[in-house]
């Protein structure tokens, strides 16, 4: 850091301070959430049992009953999942093509795949249902969860990998292609292991935004392919009575979330300024 | 196979996927958005099948500029918290990363609490401050005005001062649940969720910051506040630009916490408009959706040039 600064005693001591308690506050909701999760539903709402109750895990075994939960995360898992390997499968070989063998239009086409992002989803909302529910007949199905939520961030994920590849000396990929290596070996064994990284914060990066993604998953099922979204968004009345289960399942919902999106903060600035901030 | 073919190949299932997935749905909004076409119409059956007959010109077009009364308001409204959202976040994101990027004891713990709100999914996040959280009867919102009404009531028998508290008036709980107010709800929760996001962007680009410039000015006896406008935001111009843009591109379709914190109670964006059109107009539903379209692309087209920019190098 800088010798030249000289920090007097008092802001040496303030400023972090003052970084602590705005950082508590801002995680005040996420704590509050999971200390609710432990009351009961009854003493939830009581402000004598504000911080002092008895805790209970009631909420969370119940959580099946209340809100038959883990169905629910089944479909979570099981979309995020193979939207996410479906995105690499698609988006690995086109990075790879993009990266190495640019052509005149490269650029362009990343421009406008980025360009495809920035529909706003309500503008479709009608030709999406129409096609799903009364021609193709996949409404309400995990095949069509996982191939929209594949099709939102297969932008996102082409831009990350391609952000990755470049980074990685042309000459290695070309020794490869001396000797002879097919283009499937060159991807396999000389592009994955060398951008392993990468292509990991990318996979996790593409997997949180799956779980959390509220229009379409909301929007294209009512009960078969319904994930955690739909769950939260169909308990949304006010239910005073109830905020203790809510608690519960709301923080089972978001937690494995939060602890996966800690591993993968550094990544995310460049998923979501597609390379623009470094 | 030549040289160039593979790669061709290689990455044409992607831009097939793509170039389905925008063509096909947008073009049916366009074609919807030129034809009569309603779900449930018993007067006029042969307009609840879609159909080049029904044709109705720009007809949807003139209705929602001019006569769908929710149209102007919904624009408006969307404008207004996408605009408060990017005030909010821009300045509470570059004061904390400001605040982040020295070192002290604990700072990783920090950094990792300032982070979560970005990961809670929409849905929980507007259920959690809109009960919990902001509530006038049984939310924080609610608890703490009555416990600071409380304690000034306490103090209405102290002497001397008790007449002077007692002067005061009751405190009522704001109310999150109507029309204007709830607009404010989705404004703090969704600010909550994305000053994360500015302050990583921000934090980013401050770390690659020109330390020598900066202990040059110190030398020269720079002030901090001088140092911070003639060295750091001009640093910064361009991560700001980004952050806005970036934002006002996902806040333009805010949905979930529209939906769940103000259903039915007048408070829309467009997006939530067009989801009411859906229930029965579609053509004007498809009309708004194009207007949104134009709407997002405005700021996607500043965003694309200036990525663009950095791409190749």
């Amino acid at each position: 850091m800088a010798t030249v600064a000289q920090e007097s005693k008092f802001s040496k001591a303030f400023w972090p301070i003052l970084a602590w308690v705005i950082a508590l506050i801002f995680f005040f909701p996420i704590f509050w959430m999971i200390f609710t999760s432990f009351k009961t539903d009854a003493d939830a709402v009581k402000p004598e049992f504000l911080f002092t109750f008895t805790p209970t895990l009631e909420n969370y075994l119940n959580m099946t009953e209340n809100y038959d939960y883990w169905r629910f995360a089944i479909n979570s898992v099981i979309t995020s999942s193979f939207a996410t390997i479906f995105a690499l499968v698609v988006g690995v070989p086109a990075a790879y093509a993009m990266a190495f063998n640019p052509s005149r239009h490269t650029k362009d086409i990343l421009l406008w795949m980025l360009s495809t992002k920035m529909l706003p989803a309500a503008a479709v909302l009608y030709p999406m249902t129409f096609l799903t529910k009364n021609f193709l007949d996949i409404y309400d199905t995990h095949f069509l969860i996982i191939l929209v939520l594949c099709l939102i961030n297969l932008p996102i994920v082409i831009w990350m990998l391609f952000t990755y590849f470049k980074e990685i000396p042309k000459e290695i990929i070309e020794a490869g292609k001396m000797d002879g290596v097919s283009t499937w070996g060159e991807i396999k064994d000389i592009l994955i292991p060398l951008a392993w990284g990468g292509v990991a914060s990318t996979a996790l990066l593409c997997f949180i935004f799956c779980w959390n993604e509220a229009y379409w998953t909301v929007r294209l099922t009512t009960t078969e392919a319904a994930t955690l979204s739909k769950l939260i968004e169909g308990n949304r009345a006010p239910e005073g009575l109830f905020f203790g289960r809510l608690s519960a399942v709301s923080t089972a919902a978001v937690g494995p979330i939060i602890v996966l999106g800690w591993f993968c903060q550094k990544q995310l600035v460049r998923g979501l300024t597609f390379g623009a901030v470094k | 196979m030549s040289k160039r073919t593979l790669p061709r190949l290689l990455q044409t299932p992607a831009v097939l996927l793509l170039l389905m997935w925008m063509l096909i749905p947008l073009g049916m909004t366009l074609y919807f958005s030129f034809i009569r076409y309603v779900l449930n119409s018993l007067r006029r059956p042969e307009w609840t099948t879609p159909s080049l007959s029904n044709w109705r010109g720009l007809g949807n077009y003139e209705y929602v500029l001019f006569n769908a009364k929710d149209f102007w308001f919904a624009v408006q409204n969307s404008v207004f918290i996408v605009v408060s959202i990017l005030i909010a976040t821009v300045i509470l994101g570059l004061a904390l990363a400001m605040l982040v990027n020295r070192s002290f004891p604990g700072r990783g713990i920090v950094r990792v609490l300032l982070i979560s709100p970005f990961f809670v999914m929409p849905a929980v996040n507007a259920v959690l401050w809109i009960n919990m959280i902001l509530d006038p009867v049984l939310g924080l919102n609610g608890l703490a005005v009555e416990g600071i009404n409380a304690v000034v009531k306490s103090l209405h028998n102290f002497p001397v001062l008790g007449s002077f508290f007692s002067m005061w008036p009751e405190i009522v709980p704001v109310s999150f649940r109507a029309t204007q107010t709830s607009a404010y709800a989705v404004i703090m929760m969704v600010t909550w969720q994305w000053t994360p996001f500015a302050i990583l962007i921000f934090m980013t680009s401050l770390q690659s910051e020109d330390e020598q410039q900066k202990e040059a000015a110190i030398l020269d006896g720079a002030s901090a506040w001088s140092r911070f406008r003639n060295l750091t935001i001009p640093h910064l111009a361009r991560p700001i630009a980004i952050v806005v843009m970036i934002q006002s591109i996902f806040h333009l379709s805010l949905y979930a916490e529209i939906e769940i914190v103000s259903r039915g109670n007048g408070n829309k964006n467009l997006p939530y408009l067009i989801g009411e059109f859906t229930s029965n107009n579609i053509g004007a539903a498809s009309a708004t959706g194009i207007f949104a379209v134009i709407l997002a692309n405005i700021v996607a087209l500043f965003l694309l040039r200036m990525v663009g920019k950095s791409l190749m190098d």
